[in-house]
């Protein structure tokens, strides 16, 4: 059942790291999508609800920009899913701390995990000088060839930093969750709170706004009383 | 014959094509040089139609250079740039080759598609689905699909058939859209909607932990401190691991 788990998880993050940069950029490889649609394939789609939403924020304020790759959000989120619906089995348990444990677990991995994009793309310098020899040599029917197989080498990237958190994370999750599972009892409200709230001070810091503190402390105060009222 | 007047003959087939290959633009991207194998890969269909032999060969080996733009602002340029490849093709007399005006136009259009699309567009679709999402609703990731993708999907589609009738005349059309005026509104947007969700999971994070709601308003400070430490070059990574060892330690104390 759980190696089920991790290969379908290995399709979805292959698959979904694909839409990340070099395919469609449909944004399927958003935390709040392929988390969602990483649980519907391994059988939980309301726990990859959970971890994508926490996910989402951290990293939205840091945007591919030029030759600037931010983390790998999309790993983290498909092998976080993963992690928790694994650790549910093994456990025989399911609830927040789950999702807590396996997004703190996976999150410091999918940042290691960078590595393999940078590769990815390092080496696909090599398919532009191979596209001009075969310009220069009157090939012109392979350009396409060339440039598609740079498919095979994101797609490796995304499968590498997969496997970079899930490997590493599930020997975690396994062996350290009885001692860490008790840690996080009794603060997973806080910690539910904090993702979105560090995500949130960061997507403020960057989002280039003149007056963002003046609009966000407006909306948060009446928000926050409003509800308090009714 | 002048620029611009040329008459636009590449069939709807080819432009077709291009716009398929457009969502692959960036399979090779390179750090050296970015997306230049993904924009000849969009404009081959095009440049096969209009050259042949040796000249093919010489439209390849000049579009084989550095190119970087937004991948959604690509298909307006590249649009433009076939227009432009199709002039010089029927011999028009042009004031600006396609390789100048495509180098001219790919920094402003890539800076104009960062503010919009991930600056803008993305987190603003990503908050309103969140509001779903911590709900515990599924429709969470269909609605920030539909929401982001609606105007992606139209501007890619519809920027490479303007692109390639408008020609030079593309810098014009999207002047008069004032995309960098809606990149900002959907940035308030955002950092309005963004409140409202702290506001929300404050509220209910107090409720759960049985403290009055008008400690929520001590957050508020929080969030600013975060985002100051965030600005200082602290990671997102430590910024969460230094607030569970805060909990930790406070589980311990109390």
């Amino acid at each position: 059942m759980t190696l089920s788990v991790f290969f379908m998880g290995g399709l979805a993050g292959l698959l979904l790291g694909l839409d990340r940069t070099a395919a469609g950029q449909f944004m399927l490889a958003r935390p709040v999508v392929a988390g969602p649609l990483t649980g519907w394939l391994v059988g939980d789609p309301l726990v990859g609800l959970q971890v994508g939403a926490l996910v989402e924020l951290l990293w939205l304020g840091r945007l591919p920009v030029g030759a600037a790759i931010p983390p790998d959000d999309t790993q983290v989120a498909v092998a976080g899913t993963v992690l928790a619906v694994a650790a549910g089995h093994y456990y025989a348990l399911e609830g927040m701390l789950l999702i807590l444990l396996s997004v703190l677990v996976a999150m410091p991995l999918g940042k290691i995990g960078q590595i393999f994009d940078r590769l990815a793309r390092s080496r696909n310098s090599r398919l532009v000088r191979q596209a001009e020899a075969d310009v220069t040599a009157g090939r012109t029917a392979a350009l396409e060839r060339r440039h598609l197989r740079g498919l095979i080498h994101f797609a490796a990237a995304a499968l590498g930093t997969y496997v970079l958190i899930v490997v590493p994370g599930w020997l975690v999750v396994r062996f350290a969750g009885e001692r860490l599972l008790p840690a996080l009892d009794g603060m997973d409200g806080w910690l539910l709170l904090a993702f979105p709230l560090v995500g949130t001070a960061t997507l403020l810091g960057t989002i280039n706004v003149s007056r963002s503190l003046t609009l966000f402390a407006a909306s948060f105060t009446t928000v926050l009383l409003l509800l308090w009222l009714l | 014959m002048k620029a611009g007047t040329a008459r636009r003959k590449l069939p709807f087939r080819v432009l077709a094509r291009m716009l398929g290959r457009s969502f692959f633009l960036q399979a090779s991207w390179s750090f050296e040089r970015m997306q230049s194998l993904g924009a000849l890969y969009v404009l081959a269909p095009a440049l096969r139609f209009l050259y042949r032999g040796q000249d093919l060969e010489e439209a390849f080996r000049r579009h084989l250079v550095y190119f970087n733009t937004h991948p959604y602002m690509a298909p307006p340029l590249l649009g433009a740039v076939t227009a432009l490849e199709e002039e010089q093709a029927q011999g028009a007399d042009c004031a600006i080759s396609a390789v100048e005006f495509r180098d001219m136009v790919m920094a402003p259009l890539a800076a104009i598609g960062d503010a919009l699309f991930w600056g803008g567009l993305r987190p603003l679709a990503a908050v309103i689905a969140l509001f779903f999402a911590f709900k515990g609703s599924l429709l969470a990731p269909l609605v920030f699909l539909v929401l982001f993708n609606l105007p992606h999907l139209w501007f890619r589609c519809a920027g490479l058939w303007r692109g390639y009738s408008r020609g030079l005349r593309l810098v014009e059309t999207l002047q008069r859209l004032r995309l960098p005026d809606w990149a900002l509104r959907a940035k308030e947007a955002t950092v309005v909607l963004l409140g409202g969700l702290c506001a929300y999971l404050t509220l209910v994070c107090l409720k759960q932990e049985e403290i009055a709601a008008g400690w929520g308003l001590l957050f508020f400070p929080l969030v600013v401190l975060l985002g100051w430490l965030a600005r200082k070059g602290v990671s997102n990574l430590l910024l969460i691991l230094a607030t569970l060892a805060v909990l930790l330690l406070a589980g311990l104390i109390v």
